[in-house]
């Protein structure tokens, strides 16, 4: 457990991105989400989203990357929950917050997560750490 | 063209048919470069074995790649351009690891209707119950799919609104 970030009130703060089409291709093939909307512009134009759009779980994989890192790679992640409250396109950073809300020695310690693009809240979560 | 509902109600509640995944370590180290990870558990077994853990570890998120090989009955027939996500929940008994041999049940838990000026919205709640061959819980993944009505366009907080 990173004991940098054990109190109610820690923040810690990753950055991801810009986000690239290659990105988002390399997410559908992984993930197995092929939907249009991520990856094909006149489509996604077409059906009224003004264009791409990145995928929510990438967004949310960012989210559970910054928890990875503000508690290490050693505490388990015994549960972890978001909302897309924002769409995220090609060319956006992604900067994830994690806040200690349930510090040590609590177990599990809880924290609220956010995603913002410059300054617009495009994910809010919240994720539980338990010790190895 | 019609705004209403398109969802098959009487679906709610139906599961689609099982099936299983091998969790392997290509694919884990594919899924962890497309996210941007570098972390050693995805990577380096040794690395992970020494933080506890019985082998290559699978991103928290890694559960959004367990789909059964053909779309499941509620999906069928909807337009995929009017899909957004909505909100999704992984809950741990346990990590997930590279060679896990694991089972998937995906159920259609609800769907409900959200209205808004701009027309009307469905959230699709699908549980993903992924156990050992054991049956012993390991995960399960909540996926909220938005569905928009044909005439709502992209509002920039289309969650917000969903879920007020």
């Amino acid at each position: 457990m990173n004991p940098a970030l054990r109190k109610p009130g820690d923040t810690f703060s990753i950055r991801r991105g810009p986000i690239t089409t290659t990105q988002l291709v390399m997410y559908a093939g992984a993930s197995g989400d092929f939907n249009r909307i991520h990856y094909d512009h006149p489509f996604a134009v077409e059906k009224g989203l003004g264009g791409v759009l990145a995928h929510g779980m990438l967004t949310m994989a960012f989210a559970a990357s910054c928890a990875v890192e503000a508690f290490g790679q050693a505490s388990r992640i015994s549960r972890i929950d978001a909302r897309f409250t924002s769409p995220v396109r090609v060319g956006d950073v992604v900067e994830v917050t994690a806040t200690v809300e349930r510090g040590a020695p609590d177990d599990p310690i809880e924290a609220t997560l956010t995603a913002e693009v410059d300054g617009r809240v495009v994910l809010r979560g919240v994720v539980e750490v338990t010790s190895p | 063209m019609s705004d209403r509902a398109d969802i098959d109600r009487a679906l709610i509640g139906t599961s689609a048919a099982p099936f299983a995944v091998e969790v392997e370590k290509g694919h884990i180290r594919r899924f962890a470069e497309a996210i941007g990870e570098n972390a050693q558990i995805y990577f380096d077994e040794a690395f992970a074995r020494s933080l506890g853990y019985g082998g290559i570890v699978a991103p928290p998120t890694f559960p959004t790649t367990f789909r059964p090989s053909s779309k499941p009955a509620w999906i069928r027939g909807l337009d995929e351009g009017r899909f957004l996500a909505g909100e999704q929940g992984f809950r741990y008994w346990r990590p997930i690891l590279a060679g896990d041999r694991l089972e998937c049940a995906l159920r259609l838990t609800d769907v409900l209707e959200k209205r808004s000026s701009k027309g009307s919205m469905e959230l699709m709640i699908q549980d993903l119950v992924i156990t050992s061959p054991a049956g012993d819980m390991v995960c399960v993944n909540r996926r909220v799919v938005i569905y928009r009505g044909e005439s709502v366009k992209l509002a920039q907080e289309h969650a917000q609104e969903a879920s007020s």
